[in-house]
């Protein structure tokens, strides 16, 4: 019997869905996202592509309903209760500033207005000595507040209740004593970190998408189940690993970012499928440009991250956005060419799109020099306006005094450019060498430009893989189910012991197992990784290092101190250093389908038509050929050019192209090639 | 030869971009917190000919004059005193301007034999052998601040200097993380050379050349066209510091600006001369200042390059606190020059009332407690910290409430939970310190309170600037209130300071904090009612000052009344 894994990435306009099948190629499959009731969008997905839902034996979606409830400002009112004295560190948010030449500067808005910020007398102290028993009677007015204007949703921060828990679980026996329908956030529990702010801004951020993710879970769940597909529902985790929906109902924040981590998590699995350790993962759309970076086959992640200005403490694939994108406009400031960072986003869009924009934007750029072709876009269904894109381009080029072609050329070199530099900065600040990777092109835009940002980075090769449109959705089938736990452990390693160390793991891991369980993943399934939170006395932030079973504790040093000189180029063995946090994640292992994780071409020569593409100032017929009827084998030297649904790749006059055995399109220096 | 718009605009791109990794690089590899997460530092890659071609936009006080160490350099010694593997680092507070503790790295770039540029870069250090530990705050000639160091060759063709590196770490009361992030501007000259040579190799000396300058003339005419449409006018503006940190009467600075055309001139004459405590600055760090606030209200944001500054002109008589000379301390110069970056905005305000704001709480309100900490056998403990305050009001907007000062970087307070862990003090309470703002039409923000509960006996130092000129209002707005540290002995007694060295406070001793609120903008009876009531709901303002400030009368249930409102406004008018 056939059996299917499926993934959804349900982004605001499109539902990208990916199935593989036990005994076939994986097919796409490219739906309009029905927001009111998205299930509907998943279930049309399918329809096409899989015979009979009851054969669908993993589901696994990602989703934006969380992060556009925060970035619309559309989430639950929170009310936030902090200890006696510090209710301000959550408005004060360490008093920064985030740019630094602005006489108007704001903070960040926060979620929570300092009105609804309320403090209760009860205090622990550093060592979790108890200086005040927790009030009580403090919750009165609060509880009374919360009934009479109706909240749904509170979040507790108490000091030092990451390492002493106890005065935020009573809080929670108290409130829901009074109000047992009061959705309740615990910092402890979203995030097992000192820093009061830190902590307090995520465990607001879980109480404020709460309401709304948990809603939109019950409701996929129940519709799929009433469209017989009996799969268990899962979801995509910023972390990079996927949980059941029921788990992600608790910890809702962890699931914020599930869609555009999906395309990092894709290029660990092709990492490891072509035996390509590092990798420079580009996702470009139309407005925005996403990097991420794949070391030795595993997703660049990082402990802290921040979503418009507001602190997250969570494991998360660190995903970087440099704002450019193929709607950057093009523009004259006193005789000088600028590019972006304007964008016109996708309204009115580039001028090509023919919705009224009348500034030429890069897209227009590659239009207007025949790299995209008019019927290019999703094959075809979209019809550009050549036309509006050469009014737009030639009369800026008059107002430059320039040609058009080599103006419209020198839009895409000063984006290209530009793009480069920021790559090249964003690697260098994470101690790493772009020469040393490959390229992994995504997303709409990205593989028009990746050869370019190759040639600019001094990269060799760059990857285009299959289905580039929808890489999220396909990344989602390719990760296990992933449990993350923390326990904070202050101590010098001077004085700690390593048994204590060590059983300190062992409950994390019996905590991730039980977890794991109730996903219903046998024991025998499961894997844990121990990682240590450690720096040098004195410092704040800490380096995760990770830790094998049987590291000693001068080992576990040793891994510190080299983690450290390739973090930041030095270390100091001879200065102390201490642990911070013991963590564990635990893996439950997924089976996947062999061989079919990519779809291989069909077989003889393409067909192929011919287009005036520009490149380097000269017009050349260009090859263009249809991606899904490139062979496994297939090569060619550019120029060419090669369309599919989703995207198109451009290959330059002195790039060489191949198809390998995973159907992924290899873009080489064609002198280089051995 | 002229080069095309789109290689102009590629390369002009790369000068910042270059600026950035040589940032990225430094915060990299820096040894201490106050460069890789204060970010207390400054890159700049610089032309043969000392003119800027791209700056990272770092620590503000930094800005613009990396260059001129390099031209001083060059005038005293020549410009062929530069070789190839050369690295320099200077201190010395009359040539750099700023205090001992921020040490500048240069190093000149060549390719192909000829040099092209430079790589500078400046970073705070945390100590560079003062007579206290950091900076001391009661100083009076610059021998107690530190060892003072001239241009020094510190790498000579490419070879470190091991004897002269040595006399670094020896002179440093933490000489491995001194000569650790010597290091790391080392590494981020290196990064600046590389790219700056690969920008060499790609398009060629004559085109990069023949770029800069149509770079530097675009710059230079986008600067002139802001400060042209200025009214032409002579502007003028006068505050004071409290004193010079031992005991002085207050310190006038005064600047009178001339618009003329597409010119402007900040002249601080009538200043006060060079003073006995620390608060003094070298001109060039000076002319940086001036330069911080013009570039706060011209082409703001855009990274600054060798045609940036050409329409400004800073003078200042010889011997002042802002052109100090041998032997004047200058270990607390930042104080001086925030209230000459905001007296630069209170008096083009007239001209610019749409650029301009309130005056903010001004300094950076620094407490330091040190002793030794009981939990810990004993062992030393150094807590120093910077406290935020409240900005001005401005046209489009409120001011910000506890944000960190002008000059400093991007401090981040210390979390309570850090300051317990970390140090023998309790925090007992922090917070937004209500009433505290300028009103305005837009109000300031407010300041900051901090009560500390000193739990082992311990010394504590302060330096709280601004109480004389508190944060003025601008345009019809009110001034903000002003600092105070208040210290609760364990004998009973009650202090209150403002700046003091080493006084003793024993274990039980409470000490609150208190900085002030930015000024306003704009008549405070032409604040919206509504606004005021938020206000009141979110506690930034009382319910008394509500009435007394704004003539707003808010009821028990936090609703304006209307009537007694109007009448309150009507006879404040």
């Amino acid at each position: 019997m056939t059996t299917y894994r499926v993934s959804a990435d349900i982004g605001g306009t499109f539902t990208d869905i990916v199935v593989e099948s036990s005994d076939a190629p994986a097919v796409i499959g490219k739906v309009a996202t029905t927001p009111a009731n998205p299930a509907e969008g998943v279930v049309n997905g399918i329809a096409g592509l899989v015979p009979d839902a009851k054969d669908i034996e993993f589901f696994v979606h990602g989703t934006t309903v969380g992060l556009n409830a925060f970035l619309e400002r559309k989430g639950e009112r929170v009310l936030l209760i902090a200890t006696a004295g510090a209710g301000d560190a959550y408005t004060i948010a360490r008093g920064n500033r985030q740019t630094l030449y602005e006489l108007h500067y704001s903070k960040p808005k926060q979620l929570v207005p300092r009105r609804d910020v309320h403090e209760v007398r009860g205090r622990l102290l550093w060592d979790g000595t108890e200086a005040e028993p927790l009030n009580a009677e403090d919750f009165a007015p609060i509880v009374e507040k919360i009934r009479a204007e109706n909240i749904r949703a509170v979040a507790v921060c108490f000091l030092h209740a990451f390492a002493y828990p106890r005065h935020e679980l009573q809080a929670r026996d108290i409130i829901a004593a009074a109000l047992p329908d009061v959705s309740v956030s615990l910092s402890h529990e979203i995030a097992r970190e000192w820093r009061e702010y830190e902590r307090a801004s995520s465990a607001v951020m879980n109480a404020y998408v709460a309401p709304v993710v948990q809603r939109y879970l019950e409701n996929l769940e129940t519709e799929l189940r009433g469209r017989s597909m009996p799969a268990t529902v899962h979801i995509m985790q910023s972390s990079g690993g996927v949980t059941t929906a029921e788990r992600a109902r608790q910890t809702p924040v962890y699931s914020l970012l599930s869609g555009p981590v999906g395309g990092t998590i894709a290029g660990t699995a092709i990492s490891r499928i072509s035996d390509r350790g590092n990798l420079l993962c580009v996702d470009m759309g139309g407005t925005s440009f996403d990097l991420s970076l794949v070391i030795d086959s595993k997703a660049n992640t990082t402990l802290e991250t921040e979503l418009e200005g507001l602190p997250l403490l969570m494991s998360i694939v660190d995903i970087q956005t440099i704002g450019t994108g193929g709607g950057s406009i093009a523009w004259l400031e006193n005789g000088a060419v600028r590019v972006g960072p304007h964008s016109a986003g996708s309204q009115p869009g580039p001028a090509c799109y023919g919705r009224g924009g009348t500034e030429p934007t890069v897209t227009d750029a590659n239009l207007y020099l025949g790299r995209l072709g008019a019927r290019s876009l999703l094959a075809g269904a979209m019809e550009l306006d050549e036309k509006a894109a050469a009014t737009a381009i030639e009369a800026l080029a008059e107002r430059a005094g320039m040609d058009p072609i080599p103006f419209a050329e020198g839009i895409l070199a000063i984006s290209n450019a530009a793009m480069a530099d920021a790559m090249r900065t964003i690697t260098v600040s994470q101690g790493v060498d772009p020469r040393e990777f490959a390229l992994v092109a995504f997303g709409g835009a990205g593989p028009m430009a990746a050869v370019f940002l190759a040639e600019e980075l001094d990269i060799r090769e760059v990857l285009i893989p299959p289905f580039p449109g929808t890489l999220s959705a396909w990344g989602m089938l390719q990760t296990d189910l992933r449990q993350d736990l923390t326990s904070s452990f202050f101590q010098p390693v001077a004085t700690a012991d390593l048994p204590g160390i060590v059983s300190r793991y062992e409950e994390l891991e019996e905590d991730g197992r039980r977890a794991l369980r109730e996903q219903g993943v046998a024991d025998d399934r499961m894997s844990m990784q121990r990682t240590a939170d450690m720096r040098y006395v004195g410092q704040e932030y800490t380096i995760n290092v990770a830790v094998v079973a049987d590291d000693d504790i001068d080992t576990m040093v040793e891994n510190f101190h080299a983690a450290h000189e390739r973090r930041y180029g030095h270390c100091n063995t001879a200065a102390p250093v201490e642990f911070v946090n013991l963590r564990v994640a635990a893996f439950g292992h997924l089976d996947k389908y062999d061989g079919s994780a990519m779809a291989p071409g069909t077989a003889g020569e393409p067909a192929g038509s011919e287009r005036k593409a520009v490149f380097a100032g000269e017009r050349h017929d260009t090859r263009v050929v249809v991606r899904e009827q490139l062979p496994v084998g297939f090569a060619a030297d550019g120029p060419l050019i090669v369309e599919e649904q989703s995207a198109t790749t451009v290959v330059p006059p002195g790039w060489h192209l191949r198809v390998d055995e995973l159907a992924c399109l290899i873009v080489t220096h064609s002198e280089p090639e051995a | 030869m002229k080069v095309d718009q789109i290689t102009t605009e590629i390369i002009r791109n790369a000068f910042v971009s270059i600026a950035q990794d040589m940032n990225a690089t430094l915060i990299r590899s820096a040894f201490t917190p106050v460069i890789y997460e204060g970010k207390d530092c400054s890159v700049a890659l610089i032309d043969a000919d000392g003119e800027v071609l791209g700056q990272s936009l770092g620590l503000p006080l930094f800005l613009g004059n990396l260059e001129i160490c390099v031209k001083l350099i060059a005038e005293e010694h020549g410009w062929d005193y530069f070789k190839e593997g050369d690295v320099f680092y200077m201190n010395d507070s009359y040539m750099t301007g700023t205090h001992l503790n921020d040490a500048t790295v240069i190093m000149p770039i060549f390719w192909r034999g000829e040099r092209i540029g430079f790589a500078a870069s400046r970073a705070h250090w945390l100590d560079v052998g003062a007579k206290d530990p950091g900076t001391p705050v009661d100083s009076f000639e610059i021998y107690q601040e530190g060892v003072r160091w001239g241009p020094t060759r510190m790498h000579d063709g490419g070879v470190p200097r091991d004897d002269v590196i040595d006399l670094l770490r020896r002179n440093s009361r933490f000489g491995e993380s001194t000569v650790g992030d010597f290091n790391a501007q080392v590494a981020a000259a290196k990064t600046g050379e590389q790219r700056l040579k690969a920008l060499y190799d790609r398009f060629g000396a004559e085109t990069v050349d023949a770029a800069k300058e149509a770079i530097f003339e675009q710059t230079e005419a986008n600067e002139r066209a802001a400060v042209a449409a200025l009214p032409d006018g002579e502007y003028e503006a006068e505050g004071f510091l409290d004193n010079d940190g031992l005991g002085s009467d207050p310190l006038p600075v005064k600047l009178r600006i001339a618009v003329a055309g597409d010119s402007m001139t900040i002249d601080l004459e009538g200043s006060a001369p060079q003073a006995r405590g620390p608060v003094n600055c070298g001109f060039t760090q000076t002319v940086a200042a001036a330069r911080v606030a013009y570039k706060l209200l011209i082409c703001s944001g855009v990274s600054p390059n060798g045609g940036s500054f050409r329409p400004l002109t800073v003078k200042s008589p010889p011997k002042t606190i802002f052109s100090a000379e041998e032997p004047a301390a200058c270990g607390w110069y930042f104080s001086s020059l925030g209230l000459l970056i905001d007296l630069v905005i209170r008096a083009l305000a007239p001209a610019m009332p749409n650029e301009t704001a309130g005056a903010h709480y001004g300094d950076s309100m620094v407490i330091t407690l040190a002793g030794h900490d009981p939990r810990f056998d004993d062992q030393y403990y150094l807590m120093i910290e910077p406290t935020t305050g409240g900005w001005g009001g401005f046209a489009g907007g409120d001011g910000e409430s506890s944000l960190i000062n002008n000059v400093n970087g991007s401090f981040k307070d210390l979390p309570i939970e850090i300051f317990e862990s970390k140090y023998p003090l309790r925090i007992l309470s922090y917070g937004i310190r209500e009433d505290s703002a300028g009103p305005g039409r837009h109000r300031g923000g407010n300041g900051t309170y901090r009560e500390y509960l000193v739990e082992a006996d311990s010394s504590l130092f302060l330096w709280f600037e601004r109480s004389v000129t508190t944060a003025w209002g601008v345009c019809g707005g009110e001034a903000g209130a002003g600092p105070n540290v208040i210290v609760e002995h364990v004998d009973g007694r009650r202090e209150e300071y403002l700046k003091i060295a080493d006084v003793a406070v024993k274990r039980g001793t409470v000490i609150r904090s208190l900085t002030g609120g930015g000024g306003g903008y704009g008549e405070p009876l032409e604040r919206d009612p509504a606004a005021v009531r938020e206000d009141v709901i979110d506690g930034y303002v009382s319910t008394a000052a509500a009435e007394e400030q704004y003539g707003v009368h808010i009821t028990a249930d936090l609703e304006i009344d209307a009537a007694q409102t109007a009448a309150a406004r009507a006879a404040k008018t």
